[in-house]
Formats: structure tokens, sequence, C-alpha cells
């Protein structure tokens, strides 16, 4: 298991002068393949920040953060969106699922922007979303689907392909308790496979699910524990996947 | 879980994922104009309209002409020679040595028995080399031998004649073996015979195709001669025009794909979050603006064909000759959908290279791009605005001196259109300047229109520029038809007719013309008498008789000429129109209704054989009539009860002049007017009786009033401005959605927001309306400084007050009286909206 994401000496801070805002401070973070990470923290304390940071959305003030062995200093813009359709999965609170296009076709979407014609990106998706069990649902439309059905589809956008990092910002914060559980076990299950995930959260019940929880208080990491792994083992034997 | 593709795969993928990568987009994009067209509907809209209409003018506009190589059917030349003669054998021998083959047809003026009406026995091949273009079947079949003839419908009917009758002609006799049409002109009314049937034929044309260069004879015309066209054609004019609509529509599309952007910003930002690259974020906005324009282009197209289609049959029968039904201007129907197509997607570029700036998680968030800086300066648009008036004075000069001045006309609009373009985002500067002292909504509204001024700046220009078309309508029309020399307008009321004597109408009277001959008593007697019955079949309460002098009026300083009849105030015109005698001047020459003909220095009365219509001696520097027939600074009375069509006697020579200049006078015809509208049915019944005395009549025309012009003028730029307004304003709005939140959150209540939209509304519309109409004036002082023969600046005296009210008073009230009923409305979500 390599090194997937490393966030090294990162700063990041809004405005200037007298009214800039520290979001980051000097934050160094490691995830190895296979680990899931739970980014926790309070409101402000910059977990959204770092997920941001981390995933080339938004450009560090000072610091480096290295993907799948590239630092993205040394990236151009198309170079970093290239490294965000094939090396990073994103998972959003509010799913964010683009409007007009199918179940099937969001989550081909990332393929055929790398370059995949549409019958082999759709078929790549189309495995992807039956192993979610989402199969009977991949013609219809976002607007069709259910909570629950709409965070299961952004997850099988997010790792379809070869992604090997996986980053959700509260995947579960818009879902009720079973949902949620249900999203947490995906992201543990390919986790397995050797994905690694960052996750953040507000709930510690979630955070419980991962291999090491990250405490960030006004913009430093102030804690890293390891909370006991049952969680893990009671998912992998709800999720028979192959 | 997760499915993986190999690796050498994904090596060998282009790194901005090539046409995968475009085609996926594209067809998102597809799919989001399918699911939020009713957003695009005006854009939608206004392209269909310009592109159908486009279709429609340009294809009426090349075919009410006759057809090019009228009447040469596909000869190059035709000879035309007066009667049958030796000398015309030997003539039509020699050409058909030098340049045979050739076709030869004969035509006799025949007269319908018991009518005035005549047609034409016409010996022609129907399968001739050159003459197929101009004969057609309608039923029936073509004469095959000498005892056979075909007629037009109109003839056949005139003669009673069915197909199979019989035809006794002169002594012989033809069976009508069908019915045929001369498709370039309806009113082509002849007999066809095989040829060798027309004995005594008046005019013998002679087709053919000139083989070597020589000259020919006077009688010979060539087609290319003919048919020689300017440079300003139909297909010119409404390519020109559709060019100048679709700035319009790019300059508004601007405004309407950012509104678009932004809403769909958020799922933008997760597209770019997905991998895409920036170009294909572009390329989603891009496409949008292509696919409308296709949308539009084809919708545009379809509409405009079904027009066509449906208004083909009137225009052939107002244009008198067959139109083939696709017939189109297919060049400008090409260029109209590719015009389309490339405005909309260009104006979809600039906002498609806005949305990639804007970073992803401000994107993702919702929140729209900070507003890009403007070029302030006004100094590029006020250059451009600046040489429009240059350049349209230099081709007003040229148009004045009849040496042409088109290209210069062109070349200073479209400078015209950019300087206001370039200098419409400074004034909405100068408005946020003066916002310091006004209440507090309306100082956010209008620091608004400044701050978002890369939108608002193209929304204005947009709004001038619809105000700009209207007002140059007006004013035109206003000078036009304020042109005391020469007067438009309709040319009778609905209840006034004219029935003129044989040569009597107006247009063929005046100095350098001899007046046509005294009818016998007897003659003016039958006319006279035709005209008392028409007279009372209408129910005429005046039949007024009018007379004709020699004699019309010029203008010396400019030598423009009059236009119009001048007929002679006789006592019964005068008491008609209800005129004292006792009143006017005793040595009034002239009497007119044209309000500042009297004014007019430099005019004079020219007659007899004046030189009117050649090039006529130059007035000396005091105006004194250089030659005799002529009267210089006549005394002109402005008579308001006269008449005011341009048919009617609103012009009339005193019999005081009359006698004065010794001018001998003739019947020209007779006015009757009724006190209601004079029926179809009256008017047809008119006409039969008036041939009957060989005379002929006059209605009204559809000739729209000045007012009516100038008032269509005005009410389509008011309309279109509060369109674009409509559209400008949610897009403004919708970039200061956020402020809005934050006012209602802070709890302003729904005046504060009905204050911003209405401040915005109003202060568009009014800037607008200045800006259009001042650039307007502009224009047509720059092209009429030096233009003497439009009458100069002059023309621009007549001020169409209170449509300039309407534009610059009203339709800013009306806009802002629109903001604030529509703008109370609550923002929908004061957070942030979810994508999905």
């Amino acid at each position: 298991m390599g090194t997937l994401l490393e966030l090294r000496a990162v700063s990041k801070s809004y405005g200037a002068g007298p009214s800039a805002v520290q979001a980051l401070v000097d934050v160094d973070l490691v995830v190895e393949a296979g680990s899931l990470v739970a980014v926790m923290g309070r409101s402000g304390s910059g977990k959204s920040t770092l997920l941001t940071i981390a995933g080339s959305l938004e450009e560090p003030t000072s610091g480096d953060v290295m993907i799948a062995g590239q630092w993205l200093s040394q990236l151009s813009r198309n170079e970093k969106a290239r490294l965000r359709r094939r090396s990073i999965g994103y998972v959003f609170q509010d799913f964010n699922l683009l409007p007009g296009l199918t179940a099937l076709e969001n989550v081909a979407l990332p393929l055929e922007l790398d370059g995949r014609s549409a019958k082999r990106a759709q078929s790549v998706a189309m495995a992807a979303l039956e192993g979610l069990g989402l199969a009977d649902r991949a013609r219809h439309y976002p607007d069709q689907l259910s909570g629950g059905e709409r965070q299961r589809v952004a997850i099988a956008r997010a790792v379809v392909g070869e992604r090997r990092l996986l980053l959700a910002d509260e995947p579960s914060g818009a879902l009720d308790s079973a949902n949620g559980k249900a999203v947490m076990e995906m992201i543990v299950a390919a986790c397995r496979r050797g994905v690694g995930a960052v996750v953040v959260t507000h709930d510690a019940a979630l955070a419980s699910w991962a291999d090491r929880v990250v405490v960030l208080a006004d913009g430093r990491i102030v804690e890293e524990t390891n909370p006991p792994r049952g969680a893990e083992e009671t998912v992998i034997g709800h999720h028979d996947q192959p | 879980m997760t499915t993986t593709v190999d690796r050498p795969v994904a090596e060998l993928l282009p790194d901005d994922g090539g046409s995968p990568a475009r085609r996926a987009v594209i067809r998102w994009a597809w799919r989001l104009l399918v699911r939020e067209w009713r957003q695009q509907l005006l854009i939608l809209a206004l392209v269909v309209v310009a592109v159908g209409a486009t279709i429609v003018a340009s294809a009426v506009a090349a075919n009410s002409p006759a057809p090019s190589h009228f009447g040469f059917g596909t000869a190059q030349d035709l000879a035309i020679f007066q009667g049958a003669s030796p000398q015309e054998a030997k003539e039509i021998t020699s050409l058909n040595a030098h340049d045979g083959p050739i076709q030869v047809v004969e035509n006799e003026t025949v007269r319908i028995p018991g009518s005035v009406n005549t047609f034409q026995l016409r010996a022609q091949d129907p399968h001739g080399r050159f003459t197929a273009p101009m004969l057609s079947l309608v039923s029936g079949r073509y004469p095959a031998n000498p005892d056979e003839v075909a007629m037009t419908k109109t003839v056949a009917a005139e003669l009673h004649l069915s197909l199979g009758d019989v035809w006794d002609h002169e002594g012989t006799t033809r069976r009508l073996a069908g019915i045929v049409e001369n498709p370039q002109s309806l009113l082509d009314e002849f007999a066809l015979v095989v040829p060798g049937q027309v004995t005594a034929p008046d005019v013998v044309t002679v087709f053919f195709d000139a083989h070597s260069p020589r000259p020919l004879p006077a009688n010979v015309q060539t087609a290319a001669a003919a048919s020689k066209s300017s440079a300003f054609n139909a297909e010119t004019i409404s390519l020109a025009g559709l060019t100048m609509g679709m700035i319009l529509i790019a300059l508004v599309a601007v405004g309407g794909f950012t509104v678009l952007a932004q809403r769909r910003l958020r799922s933008l930002g997760m597209l770019a979050s997905l991998g895409a690259t920036d170009e294909n974020v572009s390329l989603v906005v891009r496409a949008n603006g292509a696919f409308v324009g296709v949308v539009g282009a084809v919708l545009g197209a379809v509409l405009g064909i079904g027009l066509w289609l449906a208004y083909r049959p009137r225009l052939e029968q107002s244009s008198h000759h067959l139109i083939a039904p696709f017939a189109l201007s297919w060049p400008v129907v090409a260029a109209a959908m590719v015009l389309a197509i490339a405005a909309t997607y260009l104006a979809a570029r600039r906002p498609a290279r806005a949305i990639t700036r804007v970073p992803v998680m401000d994107a993702l968030s919702g929140r729209p791009p900070t507003p890009g800086g403007v070029h302030r300066s006004a100094i590029p648009g006020i250059i451009c605005l600046g040489l429009a008036f240059v350049i349209l004075g230099y081709s007003g000069a040229a148009g004045g001196n009849g040496s042409g001045g088109g290209e210069g006309l062109v070349a200073g609009l479209i400078l015209l259109v950019a300087g206001l373009i370039l200098v419409s985002p400074f004034f909405l500067a100068v408005m946020a300047r003066l916002a310091g002292r006004v209440p507090i909504a309306a100082r956010l509204a209008l620091r608004d229109l400044s701050r978002y001024r890369a939108r608002s700046g193209a929304a204005l220009a947009a709004i001038s520029l619809g105000i700009l078309i209207a007002m140059i309508v007006s004013l035109v029309a206003a000078a036009r038809y304020a042109d005391v020399l020469d007067y438009a307008g309709p040319n009778l009321m609905s209840n006034q007719l004219v029935i003129y004597t044989p040569n009597g109408s107006a247009g063929t009277i005046g100095p350098g013309i001899a007046l046509p001959t005294t009818p016998s008593a007897a003659q003016l007697h039958k006319m006279a008498t035709a005209a008392d019955t028409i007279g009372g079949d209408i129910g005429a309460h005046h039949v007024i008789e009018l007379l004709s002098t020699s004699a019309t009026l010029l203008h010396a300083a400019s030598g423009q000429n009059f236009s119009g009849p001048v007929y002679v105030a006789t006592p019964q015109i005068l008491s008609a129109f209800g005129i004292d005698p006792s009143h006017l001047q005793p040595d009034a020459d002239i009497l007119t209704m044209r309000p500042g003909l009297s004014t007019l220095t430099k005019m004079q009365i020219v007659y007899g054989n004046y030189p009117l219509y050649g090039p006529h001696p130059r007035a000396s520097a005091n105006f004194v009539c250089p030659t005799h027939d002529c009267l210089a600074n006549p005394v002109i009375e402005e008579v308001s009860g006269l008449p005011s069509g341009t048919s009617a006697p609103n012009t009339v020579i005193t019999e005081h002049a009359v006698h004065q200049l010794g001018l001998r006078t003739v019947v020209a015809g007779w006015l009757i007017q009724t006190n209601k509208t004079i029926t179809a049915a009256q008017i047809s019944a008119a006409q039969v009786t008036a041939a009957s005395a060989d005379m002929s009549i006059e209605t009204k025309n559809s000739q729209p009033t000045s007012a009516q012009i100038i008032d269509y003028g005005t009410i389509f730029g008011t309309l279109l401005a509060l369109a674009i307004l409509a559209m400008s304003v949610g897009l403004i709005r919708s970039e200061a959605a956020s402020d809005l939140r934050v006012l209602t959150a802070s709890g302003a209540s729904s005046t504060t927001r009905r204050t911003l939209t209405a401040t915005t509304t109003g202060v568009l519309a009014f800037v607008g309306a200045i800006l259009g109409t001042g650039t307007a004036y502009l224009a047509l002082i720059g092209y009429l400084r030096a233009n003497t023969l439009n009458g100069g600046l002059a023309a621009l005296g007549s001020v169409p007050v209170w449509n300039l009210v309407g534009v610059l008073v009203i339709m800013p009230l009306a806009a802002a009286l629109g903001g604030w009923v529509l703008g109370g409305r609550q923002p929908a979500v004061i957070s942030r909206q979810p994508i999905e």
C-alpha cells in the first residue's frame, strides 16, 4: 500500500490584511491506499477547505499536495483536471448529480471526459451501478431518484474507472441514518479494495468506521486517533462484494 | 465495487479527453436546452422572427419586380419592328444570316367587341427556341394548325368562349384548343395562333443571340443591359437588414446566455470538479449558443418558407407574373441561417469564457463571478461616432448630388452602431456617480448597473440600438413627409375618387409637355355625363371639374421640382372645400394646404416651354427667372381648407395667375366626393363606366400617412426596448441576487425590492432612449447637413414631438412601472440551492 495523498505544510488563508481568515495552518496529512481517514471538527475549523485543497479544487496559500505521486504545484490547470478525472472521486453532501443526464450517464461522464467512447464508458458505468444495486435505476434522471439512490449514484461516479482517492464531504449529511450507514458501508468497501478515502463528517458514530480520525480546530490538526475496528468488520460482513 | 480500466488504455487517452469528452458535454448541453428551453424563449423567438422575416422579405423583394430577362425569354437579344414591311423582312433575313437561329413572334392588336379593352393576336411557335419561359399551357393544348387557337383565360371569358368553341375573327374561324398564359406577365392578354397566321402585325419581335460583337441597330435590345442592377439590390438590402438585426439579437443574447451560465454555475462547477477541462466547460455554454442558433435558424426557415408559400399567390396577383413556389432568395436563406447560428454562438462565447474563470469552489457554491472590469473609456466609442458623422456627411453630400454614396452610408451606419455599443457602459458609470444623493434602494440599483456593466452595458447598447432604429425610421419619415415640394402620403381620402380624361392624369401635364388636345364638345359632354353617372351611382355630393394648365412650381434654390398636380382654383373647387374667395389675398398666385410651402423663398411658377425635365437653366443669383415661361417669387397662400391627398387639388393655381400668365386650361378630370367610404363594388362599377368613355379612375391607395409610419416606428422601437429590458433586468438582478438575499434576510420590505427593480428598468430605459435618440439625430444631422436634395438640415425641422415624448418619457416610466409591479417577489431561496 503506497501513499495516495500527502499534504505537506499546507496553509490556506482567505482575504488579505486585517480581514484575512486562516482556514488551514501548516497541515500535514498522509493517506495510504486502502485506508479511510475521517476528518472531524467544528464548523469553520477548516475541514471542507482541507478536502478541496486535497482534491485540487483550490490552491493552498503555502505548502504542497501530492496525489498519486504527483505534486500539484507542478501541474497546469489541464493536468490537474486530468488528475481529477483519473485519480480523484468526490462525493458531496448534496449529491451534485448533473441534471439532464441519467444515472448511468452521470456515472459514465468522468470516463467520457477522459476520452473513452460513450459505449465503453457506459459499459463500465453500468458495472459500477450494478455493484451498488442500482442497475434498474440506471436510466432514471436524478430528479427521479430518492436521496439515498442519488448518493449511491454519486459514490458510483466517484469510484468508477481506476480512481484511487475518494474524497467525501459530509456524504451522509442529507440522508437518514439508514441511508447514511449504507453510504459509509460502501466507502469502507471501496477502501477494502485499495481505494484511499478521506471523509469529512460531524458524526462521531460514522467517524468510528475510519482507520484514523483527524480532528481539526482553527485550521490546525489538534488530534489524531485510531478508533476500534468493530464497525468495519460489520461492514465487510454486510457487503460481500467481489 | 470499483471497476478498473486497463492502465495502458488510459495512458493512450488524450489529455483533454478529445472528441469523446466534447461529445459528452455537447450531449449534456443539448439535454439542458431541451429541459430549459423556456429560459431561452426570448432569444429563440428573436432568432426565429429575424430569420423568418428575412426570408419572406427577401423573397418578396426579389420576386416583386418583373423577372430578369423579362420579355426576352431565353434570348440574349431581341429586335422590335413596328409593323410588317419589306425593309423589316430584309432586316430579319439579315439577322438570321448573322445571328441565326432566330425566332419571330408577330402581334396584332385586336379590340374586344363592345369594349375598350384589347388583346394581342399572337403568332408564335409554342415550342420555339427562345420563348418557352413566356408561354405556358393552363388547360387543353397548344394550337397545332391554322384553324386552332389558344387564349388567355381573360380573353376567352371576354369573348365568351370555352374549350372546343369556335372563334370567328374577321372571317377566319378557329377552334379554341387551349387556355394559355404568359408566366412572366399575367397582364399579357393574347390569343395564340401558329406562326404565319397574323397577316397584319403591329409589332414583330425577333428573338436571337448576337454571335459577334458589332454595332446593333437601334431597335435591338440586349438582356444584359435591360437587367443591369444596382449593387443595392433586394438581396443586399435584406442581408444588410439581417446583419443589423443579428447584431441586436447578439447583444440581447449575450445577456441571456450570461444569465443561463450563472443559473448553471453549480452544474458547471461540478463538471469541472469531475475533471472537465476549461475548454470542455466553456463548450457547454458555446454549444448551447450554437444549438439555440441552429434551432432558431431551422424554425425561422420553416416559418419563413411557410409564410412565403402562403403569401406567394397574393404576390403573383399584385406583381402580375407567376412565381415558382420555391423561387426564394436561397443565398439569403443560407446567409440568414448561418448568421443566426454565428450570432448566437458568438454571443455565447463571452459568458462561456467568463464561466471558466470562476474558481471551481465558487462555482460549486453558486457564487457568481466577481464583476469583471470594463473598459471605462468612452473615447473609442466617441471616435467611432465622430467618424460615422463625418462619413455619413460625405455620403449625404454624394447622395445629394446624385453620385451615389451608398457605400459611405453603410460604413457610416456600421461605425454608428459600433460607437453606440462602445459608448454605452460609460453612461452607466456616469449614472452611478450621480447616485450619491438618492435613496438607498435606488442608489444600490444604480451602483449595480455600474458594477455589472459588462452585462448591463450590453443590455443598454441593445436597448439603445432598438430605439436608434425606431427613431431613424420616425425621423426620416417625418422629414420625408415634411418635404413640401415632394409631398408624400395617401393619394386620396376613402370617400374621394378622381376620374381622369384620356392623358389627363397629373403626371403627363407640365412645362415642356404639350397640353392634350382640347376634346370636342361632344367628347367632353360624353365624359362629363360619365362622371355625373359615376357621381350619381355612388351618391356624391360633389362632382368637381378639375382643370389643368402647363404650370407647376420649381424651387430655384435647390432645383427641386414640385411633385403632384397643380389644378386651377376654380370657384367650384373653392366652394366645394368651403373656401370663401373674399378671404383670400387678391394677388395670390398659388393656394396650398402644404404647410411650409408659402414660407419657401426662391420659388418660381414655370410653364409653357420651360425645360423642367431637362438640364434646366440655373437661376441667377437673385433668383430672377432666367428664361421666358417663368414667374419668380409668386404669391403663395396657405389655405387649410384644401384637401390633403397627393392626387387631390392640395395646391392650386388661382384664376388670377392663369389670366396673368395667359395659361390655357384643359379639363383633366373630375373629383368626386361622397359622405361615405366608396365601396369596392362602387369602384368596380365606376371603372366600367369610366372605361366606356375612355377614361380611368383613381381611388385611395394603401400608402400610410406620415403619422402612421412614425407611430409604427415608435411602437416597434418601444416594444423592442421593453422586451430587451425584460430580459436584461432579469440578468442584472440575478447577478445581484446575493445582495437581494442579504437585503431580504435583513428585513428589506417588498418596497425596497420594487424600488431596486424599478430603478434598474427605468434608468436603463431612459438612458437607452436618450442614447438611441441622440445617436439617431447625430446620424441624420451628419447625413443631411450637406444633402440639399433632401432638404438639408431643414428636413429635421419637423419634430415628431409626441413620439419623442413617448420614447423619452412614457417608455422609461412604463419600464419603471413594470419593474415596480413585478419586482416585489421575495427570492425563492435565501440560501444557496442544490443542483439536484
